[in-house]
């Protein structure tokens, strides 16, 4: 029997992770499939399990100067059904998985699984967001590219928990969203290009372009998009081709059982065309 | 018709479904059961050289080849599967051995430590590799006319190859089986279609007199051929095990397993050639087909019959030179699929056609009715095709209805609309209706008429239509007439439950003796009647050389499918689906539309997104994480009709209908986009990923 | 862990590993085999019941995570009005063939009326879009759901 513990309050939980190594379980979408073992039988934990999806300290959603902060534990339904949350994420949290599923799924469960298919990702690339991470000694915040640091892989330490995502309270004039799958009901993302952009007198002032799914994180260049500040629409859509290709070098795409690398190299870059061409 | 049979009733099975209180075998319980897990060849071919086992605790057993009463080898056309791995493994999945007993977890534990030693030797993978090295299990041949003298003197010749992948049923309720010994009696209980082919297995492996067995199906959470032969299989597994523990045995698979190793549709090649006459109508086809068998032919030769004898299509091709191969690889064996080898051979031909038509410069759709099947024409095994052809009309009304030829013209780029035409042979191919030689019981007591057949409800809505043509004839409440428990015990073999053939063929069978009850109805005793299936005595077939009438009728269809792609990511999106079926008389019209958009949401899949391919010989796609089928927003709305067609031996005039569907719907999907890209489509599943490759291609 | 949750409106209490899959839990220890496993990894919607009135995998979902919520299954809500219009709606579009993915479906549809009473059609598959049905190719499914949108008027 797997050891568990169900904290009372978000102290509690960070002073048990200060003394045992555990696996922290928010919506159980990602690790109970990853842990799955068959037909009726339990999934396979190792380390006790650190159960934190009702700890009301994280399911909180509400903005401060400028700022949305998202608790880690609010599942996706609730953020789509929540006002202060921008549209376009609101849009891209739709297409994720199922309802059922995202009934249960958690935003700080899809950051910490730091999978190159994460789909709250492109967003929260794009628009700069912070990660708060607590361990039982104090807090760091951390920028989002900085923790996440591979495939899988991010900067949180065993003794920390990831608390919120923070956000800023801003819109955009121009929101693309483009989402492959294998299928047009729920699966993981193939690829994914979420562009944003502010336009004023016909010219870019500013734009942000984060590609999911195509490299072992996701693809984001501030350098090519300062490029394209203060040009105007027409500019932009002469060099299209050039700026997508640009990205060629960036995009690092694999085959696997749902897609090829060819295809996603190829269909990101007309992506990247496609938006620019229609802003 | 003075009874309308068509005209809808409630499904008589559904409440208990939309409740949850229907009970599938793995919501059964049995007292003492043990559970049964199998540990299988995780390499595609090897020697096995030892199987280490870890220490066993009481009551948990180890059931290998050694423990089988009888013959190792599963029973079925052909028996070469063995039950039980004996000293080598030829595919990944092979069944090795159970470990059987009270708890899951303890028996997972068992498994983890168990260790297998393999020499591993150099495996076939591919069909190519399999026709280099010509590991054919089954080589058949047949023809029609003169086809070599009309190739040799025709100048003008035109070769095409055709290739699809493998396609997993995704029934919803994965593979489930459970065994007991009540006294000396085998009871086997499961989801299934087959009782009887269980039955006859089990008679191989245990050893067991005949009236010590009995097979019970369960209620069945969906089939489409995969619990045609494959139950069979698992039912000696846990048979061997209740002999062995005298214990009940269960044994449900979960998802993953289910994939790993149950049957798949076979993977295809289908090359033609064509010779034309000078106004370039089609006068002799040389067909070669070849199917991936995987490691065990089983139920493969069955399936290359049917392909074969589809290879011509709807079309009356003067000469025709047909071929065709199992090949071994050392793949999970492919065995029956909705279709059982039609649906590759009709892509094929259609395809074959769009591409002559295109080529040629004409319409599709009018070069295809140019050699349109008619009353009194040969078949390609130089049968007779006895019924009216009624194509025209259903041409005319799929046409009527999808707005075909205005959207051909209007269509704008990546805009593509495909038309398909089809036929199915109705019940067993060749002989097999004569040597399954169906038999049925209706038994009345008082009002209540009792059916007893081996047919099975698995979702097809076997139950309300066979209740349903009883009671419409004997005028009764369908309340008053009851499905017998579907127990080879109690009832006799009406043959396994494929090749839809239960309406025509056991429905048949039903009224015919139901009119006969009805003639003794003021009988007061309890009485029964049964009855024995005769092929028609005008049918000749002659086995050994494929000629003759491989199918007493054909149900015929016509799909028109519209796509819209994505110029950007090359998405394809089924738009538009207009079907017109000719199936006889449907038996209920509600039923028969469900069975029709089923069987197209699964043609839908494998000709679009069902992608399955082996590397190594190991599956890439061995979850549904992975392995994607359809969900309610990839299906767009289907319309179907049909056209009545009444045959007289069917019961009230039906004919076969299940597999027309999956039939018929990817090659009208191909077209489509065919059509929208103005480039050739030549394999299914046809992904974003291929059509960029062909769109870039040119 | 001891767990305290109330199932089909009755409080339970269970001393059981809290890792262990709610979909177990329920069929194994409640005896409540309405909830199907189809697939164990949250792809077909076969094991979904209510928490708390939203429709959730079961197979997903580690015990211990549902202590104090409310769980609804088929057997509990097999006897509300709902139920009722969904009932009459399924048997009378031909929603239903080899029923293994049925009970998912009637709690995926509870669930979408519940937020949204009055779907659009493509709602309807959106809503739907976590439940597979391989018999049918999903039109019944959704004349079913639009029918007992109509004979439950005002239930949602
Ligand atoms: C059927 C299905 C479909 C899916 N579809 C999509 C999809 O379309 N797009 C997509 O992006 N994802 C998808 N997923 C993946 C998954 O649902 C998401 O990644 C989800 O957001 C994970 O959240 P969770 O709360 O369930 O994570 P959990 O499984 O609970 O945890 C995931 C990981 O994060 C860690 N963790 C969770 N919360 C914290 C925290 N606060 N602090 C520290 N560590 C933490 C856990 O230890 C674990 O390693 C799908 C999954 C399934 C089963
Ligand atoms: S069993 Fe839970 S979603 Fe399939
Ligand atoms: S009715 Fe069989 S899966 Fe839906």
């Amino acid at each position: 029997m797997v050891e568990a513990f169900r904290p009372q309050n978000l102290i509690e939980a960070l002073y048990i992770l200060s003394e045992n190594e555990c696996t922290i379980i928010a919506g159980g979408t990602d690790l109970m499939v990853q842990r799955a073992r068959g037909f009726a039988l339990k999934p396979d934990f190792v380390f006790p399990l650190l159960f934190i999806e009702h700890l009301s300290e994280l399911k909180q959603i509400y903005n401060n100067s400028n700022e949305i902060h998202i608790g880690a534990c609010v599942i996706l339904t609730d953020i789509m059904q929540n006002e202060i949350i921008p549209e376009i994420f609101k849009e891209m949290i739709g297409k994720m998985a199922s309802p059922p599923t995202r009934n249960m799924a958690t935003i700080g469960g899809n950051l910490c699984n730091a999978s190159p298919a994460g789909d709250t990702l492109p967003y929260l690339y794009a628009v700069n967001a912070k990660a708060i991470l607590q361990n039982a000694n104090g807090v760091r915040t951390v920028p989002i590219e900085e923790f996440i640091t591979g495939v899988k892989k991010t900067c949180l330490q065993k003794n920390e928990i990831l608390t919120d995502i923070i956000i800023p309270d801003k819109k955009f004039d121009v929101n693309i969203y483009k989402r492959l799958g294998q299928r047009k009901g729920m699966s993981l993302t193939k690829v994914s290009l979420l562009g944003l952009a502010d336009i004023s007198k016909n010219r870019i002032r500013d734009i942000r372009i984060a590609l999911g799914s195509i490299a072992p994180t996701i693809v984001r260049s501030s350098d090519i998009e300062r490029k394209m500040i203060n040009k105007s629409l027409d500019e932009i859509k002469q060099i299209s081709y050039e700026i997508s290709n640009q990205y060629d070098k960036l995009i690092k795409p694999i085959d696997d059982a749902r897609s090829t690398a060819k295809y996603r190299k190829k269909v990101s870059l007309n992506l990247i065309k496609h938006f620019l061409e229609n802003l | 018709m003075k009874e309308n049979i068509s005209k809808s009733i409630l499904r008589v099975d559904s409440r208990k479904k939309i409740n949850g209180e229907a009970k599938y075998i793995s919501d059964w319980k049995f007292d003492n059961v043990l559970y049964a897990k199998t540990i299988r060849s995780t390499v595609a071919k090897a020697k096995i050289l030892s199987i280490t086992l870890p220490e066993i605790p009481a009551g948990y057993y180890i059931v290998d080849k050694n423990e089988v009463p009888g013959i190792n080898r599963m029973q079925t056309v052909v028996s070469d599967h063995p039950v039980f791995a004996e000293n080598d493994v030829q595919y990944i999945g092979q069944p090795i051995l159970l470990v059987v007993g009270p708890d899951r977890e303890i028996i997972y534990s068992i498994v983890a430590k168990i260790e297998i030693q393999y020499k591993e030797q150099e495996a076939l993978f591919t069909l190519e590799e399999a026709e280099k090295k010509s590991t054919v299990f089954t080589d058949y041949h047949y023809r029609k006319g003169e086809p070599e003298t009309v190739f040799q003197q025709s100048g003008q010749l035109i070769e095409d190859e055709f290739t699809t992948g493998y396609q997993e049923h995704v029934y919803l309720e994965p593979q489930g089986i459970a065994a007991e010994f009540k006294e000396d009696t085998l009871f086997v209980y499961g989801s299934m279609q087959c009782p009887f082919y269980v039955k006859n297995a089990l008679l191989d492996t245990m050893d067991l007199p005949e009236d010590k067995i009995r097979v019970v199906q369960t209620i069945t959470g969906g089939a489409f051929g995969g619990k045609e032969e494959f139950p069979s299989l698992t039912a000696c597994h846990v048979a061997i095990a209740a002999h062995k523990t005298r214990h009940p045995i269960m044994m449900i698979y979960d998802r993953s397993e289910d994939i790993l190793c149950s049957t798949k549709r076979h993977p295809s090649k289908i090359r033609y050639k064509v010779a034309f006459d000078k106004n370039n109508q089609v006068l002799a086809l040389d067909v070669d087909v070849l199917l991936n068998a995987g490691a065990y032919n089983g139920l493969s030769p069955a399936v290359l019959q049917r392909a074969i004898f589809a290879a011509g299509g709807v079309y009356n091709i003067p000469h025709i030179n047909v071929r065709g191969r199992n090949f071994m690889t050392n793949a999970v064996p492919s065995g029956a699929y909705r279709g059982f080898g039609a649906p590759q051979t009709i892509f094929g031909i259609e395809m074959l056609f769009y591409n002559i038509a295109v080529k040629l410069g004409v319409d599709p759709l009018e070069y295809k009715m140019r050699h349109l099947l008619k009353k009194n024409d040969p078949t390609s095994t130089g049968g007779q095709i006895r019924e009216e052809v009624k194509l025209p009309e259903i041409i005319k009304k799929v046409i009527e209805k999808s707005d075909y030829y205005n959207k051909l013209k209007t269509n704008k780029k990546y805009q593509g609309i495909g038309i398909s035409l089809f036929l199915h042979g109705c019940g067993f191919t060749g002989k097999g209706e004569s040597v399954i030689n169906g038999k049925i019981t209706l038994e009345k007591n008082k009002d209540i008429v009792t059916l007893k057949v081996s047919s099975v409800e698995m979702g097809q809505g076997a139950e309300t239509a066979l209740r349903k043509i009883v009671a419409q004839t004997l005028k009764i409440p369908i309340e008053n007439v009851i499905y017998g428990e579907v127990d080879t015990g109690l009832v006799p073999d009406s043959g396994p439950t494929v090749a839809s053939r239960t309406t025509m063929i056991v429905g048949g069978l039903l009224r015919e003796t139901a009119m006969e009850m009805k003639t003794r109805w003021n009988e007061t005793e309890q009485f029964e009647i049964s009855k024995r299936y005769e092929h028609p005595k005008y049918l000749h077939w002659d086995d050994d050389n494929f000629s003759g009438d491989a199918y007493p009728v054909y149900s015929w269809g016509a799909n028109v499918a519209e796509v819209e792609i994505d110029p950007v990511s090359y998405e394809i999106t089924i738009k538009n689906i207009e079907a017109v079926y000719d199936v006889g008389v449907p038996i209920d019209n509600r039923a028969l539309k469900g069975q029709m958009q089923g069987g197209i949401a699964q043609g839908i899949g494998w000709a679009t997104i069902e992608v399955m391919e082996s590397e190594n010989g190991k599956l890439k796609q061995s979850n549904l994480t992975d392995y994607k089928v359809p969900t309610s927003m990839d299906i767009p709305e289907i319309h179907c009709s049909f056209v009545l067609n009444p045959y007289e031996f069917g019961p009230f005039g039906a004919k076969c209908a299940g597999e027309l569907p999956s039939v018929g719907v990817p090659p009208a999907v191909a077209e489509a986009v065919a059509n929208a890209l103005n480039k050739t489509i030549n394999h299914l599943p046809i992904t974003p990923e291929k059509l960029m490759e062909i769109d870039n291609g040119n | 862990m001891v767990i305290e949750f109330y199932l089909n409106n009755e409080k339970k209490k269970i001393d059981i590993d809290a890792s262990a899959r709610l979909l177990d839990v329920l069929r194994e220890n409640f005896g409540l085999t309405s909830v199907k496993e189809g697939c164990g990894e949250g792809e077909c919607g076969a094991c979904v019941v209510l928490v708390n009135g939203r429709a959730m995998n079961t197979c997903m979902i580690p015990v211990a995570s549902i202590m104090g919520k409310s769980i609804v299954t088929m057997e509990g809500y097999k006897h509300t009005d709902r139920y009722k219009a969904i009932e009459t709606g399924f048997m009378e579009a031909g929603s239903v063939q080899c029923g293994f993915c049925t009970p998912g479906f009637v709690m995926a549809t509870e669930s979408l009326l519940n937020q949204n009473p009055n779907p659009t059609d493509d709602e309807i598959k959106e809503g739907l879009s976590g439940n597979l049905c391989r018999c049918t190719g999903y039109n019944m499914i959704i004349q079913g759901v639009r029918l007992a949108i109509e004979k439950g008027a005002g239930l949602w």
